[in-house]
């Protein structure tokens, strides 16, 4: 599939919707008013977790991104039928997802940058540390995205879309260990935490900083996992966008 | 125009018996089109008409490679559109209807970002946005926020993205939905312009005015058919006649006015279609009975009533 894929117009695109975006500046910043909540929250409560938070946190916020473009791309879709002027035209339907997807990304970078900035304050990461986050956020960003992409485009009332962004949130968000670390969760469990790419991403982070320790096993499992999930989904979306950009 | 290179092909679309039917998963089988045929010309202006859901926007987005059909065939400037999408989206670009701009976009960002992701360089889509813009009188709004536009402008800089394209063939869903009478004038300068620089246009409009102000020839689509071709003066002739003589209160004179043509009533005038030859003794007939009567050329809009309501009538009985 790689080499069949045309990133024409994708740059121009992901540069529109950066500045749409950025246009909305308060949207970003309350775009990262829950992880700001249970930070203060771990910090009044119980401290030592904080680093652990804010891993939680960076993965929570990138994972927020492709939520973002669930709803822009129903947005653009459903309430501005702008998706019909691109498709219509030599930009290809997989710039327009990924143009999409990078271009929320870069505008909602710097609360993110912000949260590793904090990271690096309170638990120095090192280069492996460092590579590790941005690897695997990037994961998870992809993930996200290409599932946000795809739930975005089988619906025809934004209102019923809002339901679904939010349960999506909170399954890979909230309810998992993403802001907890993950020897608090039920240790027979844990395999199933590692196949989440919120979680193994939070794992893999912390493993890398020296903050929790995981066993090889558990280490394959969670990259392996997440390497994957990223790949099948990113494949998906493309594919995904290609199919939607003519109606059957 | 780099885009010709492509193709020779004289014809900009050519559509052989299209049909669509929805199958939408709880609802009813709807047959969009039942095999609609047409061929635009290169540089020709060309309206469809039709009554809401009668298969005009359907058709437009088969055209345009948004939908696919049931059946049928398509090519645009030699390009099938059914299996190669790629080849006539570089050719083609469209206002879709009730479409919007982004929000928090400039009209000249909109116009500018909308040409770059064609691939069009910085330069000439810097100057094509200001040319359309311009066009479209956008130029005081510009730099303005879409969002505090009204709802006339935001329509108009849809059709500024679309015209500063210059695209080969253009398809317009209700482009001036929402304008006033100005804009929408605007907007008619711009597509002539647009043809006799080559490009082909084919638009939907329920302004019947502007239809025939704008289009070369016309489609009248009614049940996902093709019910009548041809030039508005020739439409016009098919109701059986090029006058209307409209009598006020003239429903006692009724049976008598119908010897004369066909009869379409507009509350309580009686409207006659008729040719010349009869205008004089119709008359006569009004001011004997004392009533009023004036004398005017059918409109589109009469014809189109008048044409589309016997289908109805024809499909009901």
């Amino acid at each position: 599939m790689a080499a069949g894929i045309r990133l024409a117009g994708m740059k121009s695109f992901m540069a529109t919707e950066t500045m749409v975006q950025m246009h909305e500046w308060l949207a970003v910043l309350t775009g990262s008013m829950v992880q700001a909540a249970l930070l203060v929250f771990v910090w009044v409560w119980a401290p030592g977790l904080l680093a652990y938070a804010l891993v939680g946190a960076l993965s929570y916020s990138v994972f927020l991104v492709g939520q973002r473009v669930l709803n822009e791309a129903a947005y653009i879709r459903v309430d501005h039928k702008l998706n019909e002027l691109y498709h219509a035209s030599p930009m290809s339907p997989e710039s327009y997802f990924l143009g999409m997807s990078t271009g929320i990304l870069l505008a909602y970078l710097p609360p993110v940058a912000f949260l590793a900035i904090l990271l690096e304050i309170l638990h120095p990461l090192g280069i492996v540390a460092a590579l590790t986050l941005i690897a695997s956020l990037l994961a998870v960003w992809a993930f996200s995205s290409a599932l946000g992409y795809g739930v975005s485009t089988r619906f025809r009332d934004m209102k019923t879309i809002w339901p679904y962004s939010s349960l999506l949130t909170n399954l890979f968000g909230i309810v998992p260990p993403v802001f907890y670390p993950l020897f608090y969760f039920e240790s027979s469990l844990r395999p199933l935490a590692l196949l989440i790419p919120t979680s193994s991403s939070v794992a893999l982070i912390e493993k890398a900083a020296g903050m929790v320790s995981l066993s090889p096993g558990e280490v394959v499992l969670g990259a392996g996992s997440l390497a994957a999930e990223a790949l099948l989904l990113l494949a998906a979306g493309i594919y995904w966008a290609r199919r939607t950009a003519r109606e059957g | 125009m780099p885009y010709f290179k492509q193709s020779v092909s004289v014809e900009a679309l050519r559509a052989e018996n299209v049909a669509k039917t929805y199958h939408s998963h709880g609802a009813p089988v709807v047959e969009a089109l039942k095999g609609v045929s047409l061929k635009l010309s290169r540089g020709e202006r060309i309206a469809l008409l039709g009554r809401n859901g009668a298969g005009k926007t359907t058709f437009l987005r088969i055209s345009s490679t948004l939908l696919l059909p049931s059946s049928g065939s398509l090519e645009v400037f030699g390009n099938d559109v059914v299996a190669h999408p790629e080849k006539v989206r570089p050719l083609i670009a469209v206002v879709p209807q009730e479409g919007k701009p982004f929000f928090h976009l400039t009209p000249r960002d909109q116009v500018y970002a909308y040409l770059r992701a064609r691939g069009i360089d910085r330069a000439t889509a810097k100057e094509r946005a200001a040319e359309a813009l311009g066009q479209m009188g956008l130029d005081e709004v510009a730099d303005m926020m879409t969002i505090t536009l009204s709802g006339g402008q935001k329509q108009r800089v849809m059709v500024a993205t679309v015209i500063a394209t210059k695209a080969p063939l253009l398809f317009l869903d209700e482009p001036t939905i929402g304008m006033d009478p100005f804009a929408r004038r605007e907007v008619w300068e711009s597509m002539r312009k647009l043809t006799r620089e080559g490009s082909t246009i084919l638009l939907t409009t329920h302004y019947l005015d502007e239809a025939e102000s704008l289009s070369q020839r016309l489609y009248v689509i009614e049940g996902g058919r093709v019910l009548v071709e041809g030039t508005a003066a020739s439409i016009k002739q098919q109701v059986g006649g090029t006058l209307k003589v409209s009598v006020t209160d003239g429903e006692k004179l009724r049976e008598q006015l119908s010897t004369f043509g066909e009869i379409v009533s507009d509350g309580g005038t009686v409207n006659l279609i008729t040719g010349p030859d009869r205008i004089n003794e119709i008359m006569a007939l009004a001011v004997n009975a004392g009533l009023a009567a004036t004398v005017g050329p059918v409109t589109l809009e009469e014809a189109f009533l008048k044409l589309v309501g016997r289908s109805i009538d024809e499909d009901e009985g």
